[in-house]
This record gives C-alpha cells, structure tokens and sequence, in this order.
C-alpha cells in the first residue's frame, strides 16, 4: 500500500485562455493530509475540481486510486467516484430536499443497507458534525456554517478513501473548527481515509497537515512537510506564516 | 451457560452487513434465550461507520431477546471505531407526528394569515401607485420603458398569431351555421363583439400572465432570496415603489394596447374566413363589424383588461414575495403564481361578463 493515491504530474490548466495553474506536480500516499494553501483566486478549487475529474486540463497527467483521470469515460468516473467525498466550497446541498434527506443520497444510491439502518447513519453523520437537532430543516434554514458541516456529513457518509474538502473551516467559530479537526484526524486513524484539504485557518493548518502544498500565481512555490513550510524561507509561505 | 463464538473478518464495510446478518441473525431466536453470543473481533483491524452502527443495533436487538452479544478481543482502533460511530437513541431523532386537528388549525392559521398580508400587501402598492406618480424619483430609472418593450412589445408576435388563430377559427366554426340560414353577414358581427368583449382581453391577459406574470414573480423572488431586496430596504429604498409600481403603470398602459392590437388581427383573421368562405367582400364585412361595436362592447373590453392588468401584477408581486427557500423555491412559486393568476383572471372575466351583460349601460 505505498503507491500513491493521487498522482498529478506537470498540470497547467486555466479557464478559456487564461492559465490559472502552470505546472503542478504533486503525490497524495494513503493516509496524510494534505493542506492545499494560497492567496484567494489562485487556483485551489480549480485544482480540487481536477482531482475529482469534473473539469479536464491543459495537459499534464492526473491519476486518481490509480486511474488515469485525463483518458477515462464518464462510467469509469463515476465508479471512482463512489471511493471518494468530496465536500464543495459553497456546500452544495440540494435545497429541496431536508438535510437528512440529503445525507441519505449516497448511503441509497450505492449500499444495499435497509432503510433503518440508513436512518442510523444518517443521523449518526449528523451528531459526528454537531447538527443532530437540524436534521429536518431544509439547506436554505441553515446557517453559512451549519451548511458547511452538513455538506461534509455528507462527504463522508459512504466513508470515503479519500476526502477532499473546500475549506471546511470557513466561516466556523474556533471550537467548532476545532471539533471538526478533531473529526477529521479520527476519520483518518479509524478508517484510514486519506484527505486533500483547502483552507486559510493558520491553527487548522497546524493541527491536522502532514505535508503542505502551496501555491503562488500558477505555480507550486512549495510542496513538502508542515514543519519545514514553517521555516521556509520562500517568501510567499514566509509572509503566510507570519502574517 | 453456553456460549456461541463468531469471528469476523479483518475489515468489515457496509458491503459485508447482508452477510453478517445472515450469519447472526438465526442466534436472534428464542432457543437461544439466556445465553450468550460472543463476536471476536481477534482479525479485525477496521471497520467502517455502518458497520459499528449496525453492530450496536444488533446488540440492542438481542438484548430484548434476553440474549446477550459480546464484542471480544476488540483492539484499541475497534473499539475507538465502535465508540467513535455509536448511533443515538432512536427516540432522539424520530419525528413527532402532527394529529388531524393540528393540521387543520395549521392549515386555517396559514390561509388567515396569507389572506391578511396579501391585503396589507395590495394596499402598499395601491397607496404607492398613486404617491409615487408625483414622486418619479422614487421608480427605478427607464424601469417602465423598460417593462413596457418586455411584457409589450416582445409580445405582439405571439399575440399577434394566437389573435389571428382564435379569429380565423371562430369564423370558420361559426360560418357552417350561418351558411344555413343564408345571415353569412353575421360573422362579421359575431367575430366582432366575441373578439372585442371576450376573446380578445381574455388571451391577451392569459398570455400576458404566462410570459410577464411568471417573469415578474421569478425577478422578485430571485431578489428576495438573493437578499437583494433586504439590501434594497436597508439602503432606504423602499422596494415597490422602486421596483413593482413601475411594473404596474407598464402592464397597464400595454395590457389594453396590447389587447386593442388582438382584436384588429382577430378581426382579420374572421375576416379573410368571410371573404374566401362566404363571399362577403371586405368593405361590407368591415362596415357591419363598425355599426355593431359600440361603447357598451369597446368599453367592456377595455375595463376587463385593466382589471386583468391589476390582477396579474398582484398576484405575480403576492408570490414573488411569498417565496421560501433557494433557488427552488423560485421555481416553486412561479408556477404558483401562473396558474393562480390566470385562475383569478378567468374568474374576473365571468364577474365582469355577468354585470356588463345585466348591468343596463347608461350609454
Ligand atoms: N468557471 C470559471 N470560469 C472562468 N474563470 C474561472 C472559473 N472559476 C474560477 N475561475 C478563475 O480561476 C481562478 C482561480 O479560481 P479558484 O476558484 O480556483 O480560486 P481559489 O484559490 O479557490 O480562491 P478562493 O480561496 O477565493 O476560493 C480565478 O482567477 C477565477 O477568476
Ligand atoms: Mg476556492
């Protein structure tokens, strides 16, 4: 189990004719965390949305649980994409249905398990992420935050390999945030789970990265271990830590 | 007392649940009584959240049984698993259930209710209507030129060929008729006043309603859901002046102009129907279709579109600002908001059909 589960090699992508990411090349190996950090606009989610296979690069080369992301057909995406959870910027919950509702989508779609049971983890995902008592409420009653943490019930209700999340953090008060560190340092040690994170919380970052991967006007102005992104003397990651 | 021992495998996910039930549940019976089921977790080295929620509703299941389910030789990573993914009590989380008068007490509370705003929200608007005609400033800028080409102008095509279908058609279905008796003539006059009193405000308002009726309800529950009405509020713009009396003068000056320009091309398509299938020439056909229409039609047709103008501007305000919810919620209250005001529009065509037709004109 050394091979790595996300492989990107010399990627450069962008929107239109604009480049937005100019040769990344990066490993994910099973069981870290991997902290994805830059200014606002630089491209994070445009990354994670290629490492998910909902949008195709320039060039370069993405393979995903060892599938080569760039030459598969959409029914071999969306096989892969049983084996991963992905938690969205803005949330991404369907508004017309409860969040419950929403949770269970998966849990039906892709496991044989009864309705009782399903109901359990439902809620169960639901008290992991502090929201039992919203279960029934529909996304739009939600606040920012809670929407966020019910999108990542979500995510990881099928216990994914790999999650992959869009700042989980934002817009969540220290405890909570915390908590949700905490939740996610568990999710990997029992289940071995493997998680790409975007986020800008300096003591989230310093809590859950194993490895940190920076990026600065296009490029990978840093890729390697928490402690040594914290003496770094590249001056973007400097002028991050000591802002 | 005996004990029966099942070990499990090394990593169980949801995918193996069917099977460990199937392997268990026999244990579940009364033969079993007293006694006690031991599972040895000595391989197992994970297991996922279904499968510990599922392992603690087994246990609970036996227990009222009175068969015991022992977890053995659990490791330390099990047991954080087992603890980590314990599922609540079920009483937490099932939902109360509403009995029958609560749900007609709701349901009598909420009509009350949307019948009380509606009204305070008609005399907003009727309060402002009149105010900010004095007041320009407060209308949103180009907003009713604006309104007029959108609900108007864009409009004449489709109004222009339903008019001209509807007219074509009456004449056609009517013609055998008359043809029998030899009043062919009288096309002219049935096309005339059915297109001025009746047919011509009523398709106008219908498909006023369907295109500019739903368009208008979708802006303002956009903006109230995207907050941009609240924004609009908290900048001290007070939102229907601003942004629905404008809507209002629009559809009242085009709905009437709109409905004047279905009636000539209603006219004409009875008309081509009179000439070609009755031989009836145009100039005739025309002069009996002018002596037949008087005020009493002509002013028909013009109050029941200024109604109908109202009508659809209430009704699609009422639902654009009733919305709930996102994006689908606007959605939602669209269709609302159509099918209610062309219910409503029919409605206030009978009401004003009826008293027009008993009401003896002083004209
Ligand atoms: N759908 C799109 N079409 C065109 N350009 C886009 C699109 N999405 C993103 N961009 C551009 O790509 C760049 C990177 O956007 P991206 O969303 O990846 O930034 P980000 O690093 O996630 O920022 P943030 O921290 O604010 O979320 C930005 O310059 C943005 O303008
Ligand atoms: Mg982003």
């Amino acid at each position: 189990m050394s091979e790595s589960l996300i492989q990107v090699q010399n990627l450069v992508s962008g929107y239109d004719d604009q480049i937005v990411l100019n040769d990344i090349s990066f490993e994910v190996i099973p069981g870290e965390i991997l902290v994805i950090l830059g200014t606002s606009g630089c491209g994070k989610t445009t990354l994670l949305k290629h490492l998910i296979g909902l949008i195709q690069p320039f060039s370069g080369q993405i393979k995903l649980l060892g599938q080569d992301l760039i030459n598969s057909n959409e029914k071999e995406l969306l096989n892969l994409m049983r084996q991963v959870g992905v938690l969205f910027q803005n949330g991404a919950l369907l508004n017309s249905i409860t969040v419950a509702e929403n949770i269970a989508i998966p849990l039906e779609q892709h496991t044989n398990l009864n309705d009782r049971l399903i109901e359990d983890l439902v809620h169960l995902k639901l008290s992991l992420v502090g929201l039992s008592h919203a279960a029934n409420s529909l996304p739009s009653e939600l606040s920012g935050g809670m929407r966020k943490r019910a999108a990542l019930a979500r995510a990881i209700a099928l216990d994914p390999k790999i999650l992959f999340a869009d700042e989980p953090g934002a817009g969540l008060d220290p405890v909570t945030a915390s908590s949700l560190d905490r939740l996610l340092l568990n999710l990997r040690e029992l289940l071995g789970m493997t998680l790409v994170v975007v986020t800008h919380e300096l003591g989230s970052i310093k809590r859950i990265a194993d490895r940190i991967l920076f990026l600065h006007q296009g490029k990978a102005v840093f890729y390697g271990k928490l402690s040594d992104a914290l003496k770094s003397d590249i001056e973007p990651v400097q002028r991050f830590f000591n802002a | 007392m005996e004990q029966i021992q099942i070990t499990l495998p090394e990593q169980i996910n949801h995918s193996l649940i069917k099977d460990l039930q199937k392997e268990i549940a026999p244990y579940k019976s009364k033969k079993f009584e007293g006694q006690s089921v031991w599972l040895d977790f000595s391989n197992t080295k994970q297991l996922d959240s279904a499968v510990a929620v599922f392992l603690h509703r087994l246990k609970e299941d036996f227990k009222k049984q009175n068969i015991e389910l022992r977890w053995i030789n659990t490791s330390e990573e099990v047991e954080k698993s087992l603890k980590l993914f314990s599922p609540l009590a079920r009483a937490k989380f099932e939902a109360k259930r509403k009995n029958f008068f609560e749900t007609i007490g709701e349901l009598g509370y909420n009509l009350f209710n949307q019948f009380v705003e509606s009204i305070f929200l008609f005399s907003n608007i009727g309060f402002w209507a009149i105010v900010s005609f004095f007041k320009p400033g407060m209308r949103r800028k180009g907003e009713i030129a604006n309104q007029g080409v959108l609900i108007g102008v864009n409009a004449l095509p489709i109004v222009a060929l339903i008019a001209f279908l509807i007219g074509f058609i009456l004449a056609l279905q009517s013609a055998a008729q008359l043809r029998q008796f030899g009043a062919n003539i009288y096309v002219a006059d049935l096309i005339a006043i059915a297109m001025v009193s009746e047919m011509g405000p009523l398709i106008t308002a219908i498909l006023v309603a369907g295109r500019s009726g739903s368009a208008i309800t979708a802006e303002i529950a956009t903006m109230k859901v995207s907050e941009e009405i609240d924004a609009l509020t908290v900048m001290g713009v007070d939102p229907i002046p601003y942004l629905i009396v404008p809507k209002l003068y629009a559809l009242v000056i085009t709905l009437p102009l709109l409905t004047v320009f279905a009636n000539i091309i209603g006219i004409l398509g009875g008309a081509i129907i009179g000439v070609t299938y009755l031989d009836i020439s145009i100039y005739p056909f025309f002069k009996e279709v002018f002596s037949v229409l008087r005020y009493k039609e002509i002013i028909t047709g013009l109050v029941k579109s200024l109604s109908f103008s109202i009508i659809i501007l209430l009704t699609a305000t009422y639902f654009g600002f009733k919305v709930k919810g996102g994006a689908e919620g606007v959605g939602r209250v669209t269709t609302a908001s159509v099918v209610a005001s062309i219910f409503f529009v029919i409605v206030a065509d009978s009401i004003l059909g009826l008293i027009f037709y008993f009401g003896e004109p002083a004209f």
